[in-house]
């Protein structure tokens, strides 16, 4: 959809949550080799990737997140209208997520909650279903990004093992009069095999079969992710340029209004590429996949608390926020933002 | 673009020495043809020729020559 207009919600602040233990990238070198380790590293420019632990989920990080949130706002429980939980990496096939982190964080009965399942495109579809309630009418709602990827990979994966890092945030909304967020959203689902997990949801149940060489050279089972990047990358070049250019035009900004692209972190040649492509100016385009690798739906709200707090901290911003992967699914949205509660990142052990 | 620009591009996608591609190298020959080097090929056409190469047409390339053939027209 494009040229969507969300007035009158305001971000009051963001909080992102890591697991404790850090992984480099010298521990791959004994399945990948040191120099294709080496040469994998400075491509997707990852150096280390945040690791949770086997029963942490993506929902314990969010809640995290979400107990500061909500204590560093002085929000009451009772004031938040609605929850939402983006995320691929869920606690049950059923309930929703979103229901075990209500009872969790103690809401109110009164409380929307809901799930939706989305990847890196996730946390604009988040803002934009959160903005949508507060322009029905809610107060108040709390988005819940994240994403535990690290429990689908395959060590033996050289596409995936290397990049994928696990993270989850807590964004706050609150309705103001005045703000504008300007949206553009889009999916291709003829793309939908070209990153998948194909195995533990109803089409296929389970796989009986173990990890095994696949076609592209790696190991892995259906229960593992798969990623084709050639094919994610030209669906970035492809899609992304003309959705930035169309949410520029919606907001009717030009680049040198923007402080800040903030991307979904899905590696660094394509995001490098795809930088140089728009003529973006470096200093405007932040990394957090450095330290953290690619977390999925949490790369947006995480490279901003880890790279954009001290601009967001005291004044506020122009920025431009981009997601586009898994599905194939995208979403832009233009918003002047800030000042805004971001603390330092929160590492649950 | 000549064909022996082509092969430069495609000697510095792979890290491989000047003049060692000639043309007439199958894919499977060419050390370090591999996902890695598909997308900065990919990038390549997209900065050299604003042609974005779809991956599935990457992925039926045999030969250097097929690669060209990506192209249209446009190395000579």
């Amino acid at each position: 959809m494009a040229g969507l207009s969300m007035k009158n919600s305001a971000i009051r602040g963001i909080v992102s949550a890591v697991p404790a233990h850090s992984e480099g990238m010298d521990g791959l070198a004994q399945a990948f080799g040191e120099e294709e380790t080496r040469r994998i590293a400075r491509a997707i420019g990852v150096h280390a990737r945040r690791i949770s632990r086997p029963e942490q989920c993506a929902s314990d990080l969010c809640f995290h997140a979400a107990a500061r949130l909500l204590s560093e706002l002085g929000w009451a429980k009772d004031s938040v209208d609605a929850m939402i939980f983006v995320s691929q990496t869920f606690d049950y096939i059923c309930p929703a997520t979103s229901c075990v982190l209500h009872g969790r964080l103690g809401l109110s009965k009164t409380c929307a909650a809901f799930d939706i399942s989305l990847g890196c495109s996730g946390y604009v579809y988040g803002l934009w279903n959160a903005a949508s309630l507060i322009a029905s009418g809610c107060r108040r709602v709390l988005l819940l990004v994240g994403d535990t990827v690290s429990k689908c990979i395959s060590p033996l994966d050289k596409s995936t093992k290397p990049l994928f890092g696990d993270a989850g945030t807590a964004t706050a909304l609150e309705f103001e009069e005045g703000p504008v967020m300007h949206f553009e959203l889009g999916t291709d689902g003829t793309g939908y095999k070209h990153l998948i997990i194909p195995a533990g949801g109803f089409r296929q149940r389970h796989t009986t079969e173990g990890r095994s060489q696949r076609e592209d050279g790696n190991v892995r089972c259906d229960e593992d992710v798969y990623m084709d990047g050639a094919e994610i990358f030209t669906f970035t070049l492809r899609e992304v340029p003309p959705m930035l250019k169309r949410v520029l035009v919606s907001a009717n900004w030009d680049l040198k209004d923007i402080d800040a692209f903030v991307f979904h972190q899905a590696n660094r040649f394509i995001l490098g590429h795809l930088s140089n492509k728009m003529k973006l100016p470096p200093e405007s385009v932040p990394f957090s996949l450095e330290e953290f690798g690619n977390t999925s739906s949490a790369s947006i709200p995480l490279t901003i608390s880890h790279r954009l707090r001290s601009l967001l901290q005291s004044k506020s911003a122009r920025l431009v926020l981009g997601g586009f992967g898994i599905g194939f699914s995208w979403g832009a949205v233009a918003l002047e933002t800030g000042p805004m509660l971001l603390p330092e990142l929160e590492v649950v052990q | 673009m000549t064909k022996s620009e082509f092969y430069e591009k495609l000697e510095f996608i792979l890290e491989l020495e000047s003049h060692t591609i000639n043309g007439s190298e199958t894919l499977q020959d060419l050390e370090g043809w591999d996902s890695l080097a598909k997308l900065s090929f990919i990038a390549m056409g997209d900065v050299e020729f604003s042609t974005i190469v779809p991956a599935k047409a990457l992925l039926a390339c045999k030969s250097v020559v097929d690669l060209i053939k990506l192209f249209d027209g446009k190395i000579i």
